[in-house]
């Protein structure tokens, strides 16, 4: 399981991130970023098939675990070696390192279920599915919006 | 006490993060990151067996011999110019990382590189909005 972004829907409000802190004891995996007054995007950590932090660590405190990039506390060093490696600076280094671990134990990842305006997902098909009926809307309306 | 192969530290703190008696210190400021070993006599090798470098040992304490101490320039960012990382953490990292992902990103600092990419994002819906509304 991954979590997927639509955009279009993100009003911005950083409640993903107040939900990460909330559950991850102040220390949140998420940021909102601003992209001039065009949108808003959420970042946090993609679970990379061929994930950088993995390969970076050298003491195997980041893995591979079916899709996941999973996070193991007892092995990090906090070298902060991962947080260099991160194509996408999701991952951050405090004397231990902090990344995205899927809200393990819990039914959905936290921000998912806490986004208002359903902009997160664990549903690729969902934004497919949306894209979808955009378009025949569309084509319903004479091609245009 | 520590010997320190100054040839090897990355300048990574793992042995300061992981040292139960707090005789590893460290001072950062914008420009440098300092490490300095206490003469340490404690009986206990975390710091050796966890630096990612192998850059420690062990050795009988010598009283006439000086703290070991490193520094390392930080690297600035190649877009903000911010100062971020020891340059042979960096080093460490581009070589780690498989030469098809052409890792010159690493000389970006973290910020940077988010933002680029929450611009990328940005830039795709832009585009297929564009293209959506002729």
């Amino acid at each position: 399981m991954a979590f997927y972004v639509d955009i279009r829907r993100c009003i911005g409000c950083r409640s993903c991130e107040v939900a990460c802190e909330r559950v991850h004891g102040g220390r949140g995996h998420v940021q909102v970023h601003f992209v001039g007054d065009s949108a808003s995007v959420p970042l946090f950590c993609h679970h990379c098939e061929e994930a950088s932090c993995a390969t970076a660590c050298s003491f195997g405190a980041l893995f591979k675990e079916g899709e996941r990039t999973a996070f193991d506390v007892e092995k990090c060093t906090g070298c902060g070696l991962c947080s260099l490696a991160c194509p996408f600076g999701v991952v951050w280094t405090d004397k231990i390192a902090h990344k995205c671990d899927l809200c393990d134990g819990r039914p959905e990842p936290t921000c998912v279920a806490t986004c208002p305006a359903d902009a997160l997902s664990t549903d690729f098909d969902l934004l497919a599915r949306r894209a979808r009926s955009r378009a025949a809307r569309a084509a319903a309306q004479g091609g245009r919006r | 006490m520590i010997r320190v192969d100054p040839s090897l530290c990355i300048g990574c703190l793992s042995c300061s993060n992981v040292c139960p008696s707090q005789n590893i210190l460290r001072t950062e400021t914008v420009e440098e990151r300092r490490i300095r070993w206490k003469r340490c006599r404690e009986e206990c090798d975390l710091c050796v067996e966890l630096c990612p470098a192998r850059a420690l040992t062990l050795v009988p304490i010598d009283e006439s011999a000086p703290e070991p101490e490193v520094s390392f320039p930080l690297v600035g960012c190649r877009i903000c110019g911010r100062r971020y990382a020891p340059e042979p953490m960096l080093r460490r990292v581009e070589a780690a990382l498989p030469k098809s992902q052409s890792p010159e990103w690493v000389w970006d600092c973290p910020a940077c590189r988010r933002r680029a990419e929450a611009e990328r994002t940005t830039g795709e819906m832009v585009a297929a909005r564009r293209r959506r509304r002729g």
